[in-house]
């Protein structure tokens, strides 16, 4: 197995118990702190591989948290949030969070998470990926949909790159604007509605009903391979 | 009556002290130049009785002149016309001087009647513009407008509908707005009053309505704002509190059946046990949202019956999931009775108790103990926890409030407010003080039954 550490932080000790247990049972080393401050000490004194982090927290916040070790870590960190807690859980995306799931998840949802987060990005290093009926072909720069080269605009290509490697993953709306239009346009967000509403028509068999550029309301979009949910 | 009677008297008593004096002086003076003493008597009568005096004691004193000084002396015959000339001339000056006299009279007293309908008023608007209630203040000023306008008692009513009643009823109306109405019982000094008050206090009748009004929409206003913050916090509360013990039985409960996840023995009754536990939390947690909505709604009807509180503690400790060594029992020698509703009673404990072993930090002990006080029977709960500030003891029973409880040990905020809830639907009062350990201790003090068992102690 794997044994990748996961620190997981909930101040619900039935939460806790119940992951500690479960994640163990998936293979993974589990580290958990009840407080805010307490992740912030572990993560910093034995780093873990992946940060299960509950939002609602006494002390600091999972927002605060995120925050605070996005200063000096990059590892992946996801996000246990509520129904009601919607702004903050954009909120902890802004401030670092990588990808999060909605109280009460299921565990399948929270493995494929999981394994999503710690494919890192840069490891998906093969020069084709295929994914459903369409194929991709990073180092030339083009796109096969059931063996049909489709046109794509260079930014269209490089946004449906930017999902590819990171197949599984949330991506917010101001990471997609970073990673394919540069920091500047940070906040235009409307560039990604539309953008992403262009590469559908090409690539969805429905573009109206989504299934491989699924939206992810409030906080923006995750590439994922409708054969393998 | 009786004012007539001494207007009368002293009238002619005022004729006949001057047909005295023109007696005694007619030996050194010419009578018929005494004639005209007679004016003093006739103007103090028109001054103080009036004109219907003035008159008649004119009459009277030119009889009496005639009569006992006027050839032919002794009768009421006049030989000289010149003689009906001065009789004339005093009934005229009578006249004139008692009308000036009564003007000046009504004047004053009219400027002095508006006077106090000022004094009224501003008195008035004062108590009406800062009072509480309109209706109260009315009521208040009611014997003071009564002796303003003369009558024997006034009521105002601000109900715009006129309803019969005895005495007279004046509408106060401010244009075609009518405020209220003003009933009166006995008859009233001068209408003049009626038609100057009136209006002057319909239309500050006026503004002190609007302005109670604008007072009541603001409140409201402020009362909806804080209903829709609680509802708010309930919505926040209960979907936090449902869902963690939810999420937890979830996780558990995929995790036993997930190809992906492999659980040896221990993990798997670990998994098991989470799911058995979270479950009774769920089904208490719906208990008290149900209990709190009941009390809430007052549905929540005792059905009293006499237990002995050794049954309560005993039932509410069953409740209560712990291990023996968290809890030290106290009871006393003797076993008290109460007429309350058992179930109820027992949300209160189990509730009291919950919240206790939540606070109490591991290794301390909570502590239940009955005791007699009075006519009381006192049942405490003491936790060792961190006690609760001074400042928040009044808050810790409202509902959805969490005391000092930032660490993760906090409730739903339910259970401390339904403890109160059925504790004083049961005659009983609750309160928390400083426990002798630092903790918080909830007492819950319910009047003692009068029979007794009979135990020998």
């Amino acid at each position: 197995m794997s044994g990748e550490r996961i620190l997981v932080v909930d101040d619900e000790r039935q939460i806790l118990r119940a992951l500690d247990t479960t994640l163990r049972g998936a293979g993974y080393e589990v580290d958990t702190a009840e407080t805010g401050e307490a992740a912030l000490t572990q993560a910093a004194i034995q780093p873990p591989d992946a940060l299960v982090l509950d939002l609602v927290l006494p002390g600091k916040s999972g927002t605060e948290v995120a925050r605070e070790l996005r200063q000096w870590t990059d590892l992946p960190i996801l996000v246990l949030s509520a129904v009601g807690d919607e702004r903050e859980k954009v909120s902890a995306l802004d401030a670092g969070a990588d990808d999060y799931v909605t109280k009460p998840f299921g565990i399948d949802e929270l493995l494929a998470r999981l394994r999503a987060l710690l494919r890192r990005a840069g490891d998906r290093t093969e020069p084709t990926i295929e994914i459903a009926d369409i194929r991709i072909e990073l180092d030339k720069r083009a796109v096969y949909r059931d063996g049909a080269l489709v046109s794509l605009t260079p930014h269209e290509f490089d946004l449906l790159r930017l999902f590819a490697v990171n197949e599984g993953r949330l991506l917010t709306h101001r990471t997609i604007l970073r990673e394919v239009w540069g920091r500047a346009y940070e906040t235009e967000s409307h560039y990604v509605h539309v953008y992403v509403s262009q590469l559908r028509r090409k690539i969805e068999p429905d573009p109206a009903r989504p299934r491989i550029l699924v939206t992810e309301p409030g906080a923006g979009y995750r590439l994922v391979d409708p054969d393998r949910r | 009556m009786r004012r007539a009677l001494i207007a009368v008297t002293t009238s002619l008593a005022a004729v006949a002290t001057v047909t005295g004096l023109i007696f005694a002086f007619r030996s050194g003076v010419p009578v018929l130049s005494l004639g005209v003493l007679y004016i003093f008597a006739v103007l103090p009568v028109a001054i103080v009785w009036g004109r219907p005096y003035a008159v008649m004691t004119a009459i009277a004193s030119m009889l009496a002149f005639n009569f006992f000084f006027l050839p032919p002396r002794h009768t009421l015959q006049l030989q000289d016309s010149a003689n009906w000339f001065a009789l004339a001339v005093y009934l005229v000056t009578a006249v004139v001087v008692s009308d000036l006299a009564a003007r000046s009279r009504r004047r004053a007293a009219e400027a002095e009647q508006r006077e106090r309908e000022e004094a009224l008023l501003a008195e008035l608007s004062i108590a009406l513009l800062h009072g509480q209630d309109v209706a109260l203040e009315l009521d208040r000023a009611a014997p003071e407008i009564a002796s303003t306008l003369g009558a024997e008692r006034v009521r105002v009513e601000l109900d715009p509908e006129q309803r019969a009643g005895e005495g007279a009823t004046f509408p106060l109306t401010t244009g075609p707005r009518r405020v209220g109405t003003l009933y009166t019982e006995g008859s009233l000094d001068s209408d003049a009053a009626i038609r100057r008050f009136l209006p002057a206090l319909a239309s500050l009748l006026a503004v002190a309505v609007d302005r109670e009004q604008f007072q009541r929409d603001a409140l409201q206003a402020e009362h909806l704002r804080l209903s829709d913050a609680t509802k708010t916090a309930i919505l926040r509360a209960v979907s936090h509190d449902l869902r963690s013990p939810l999420t937890a039985i979830r996780v558990a409960a995929e995790s036993l059946l997930s190809p992906a996840v492999h659980l040896d023995e221990e993990a798997r009754r670990q998994q098991l046990e989470t799911v058995r536990t979270e479950s009774r939390r769920l089904d208490r947690l719906v208990e008290n949202l149900l209990d709190l909505s009941r009390l809430q709604a007052g549905a929540a009807t005792p059905r009293r019956e006499l237990v002995s509180v050794d049954e309560l503690v005993g039932q509410a400790l069953a409740e209560v999931p712990h291990d023996e060594d968290q809890i030290d029992v106290v009871l006393p020698a003797d076993v008290p009775l109460v007429e309350v509703d058992a179930v109820q009673l027992e949300r209160t404990l189990v509730n009291l108790l919950d919240n206790a072993l939540r606070f109490t930090a591991p290794g301390r002990r909570v502590a239940i103990e009955v005791a007699t006080s009075g006519g009381d029977v006192v049942i405490s709960v003491s936790d060792g926890g961190p006690g609760i500030a001074e400042q928040e003891l009044d808050r810790v029973f409202e509902p959805f409030t969490h005391v000092g409880a930032d660490d993760g040990r906090r409730g739903a905020g339910l259970g401390l407010a339904i403890a109160r809830g059925f504790a004083e639907s049961n005659g009983g009062r609750i309160w928390v003080d400083p426990a002798a350990g630092g903790g918080a201790r909830f007492s819950v003090a319910l009047p003692r039954s009068a029979v007794s068992l009979g135990v020998e102690t």
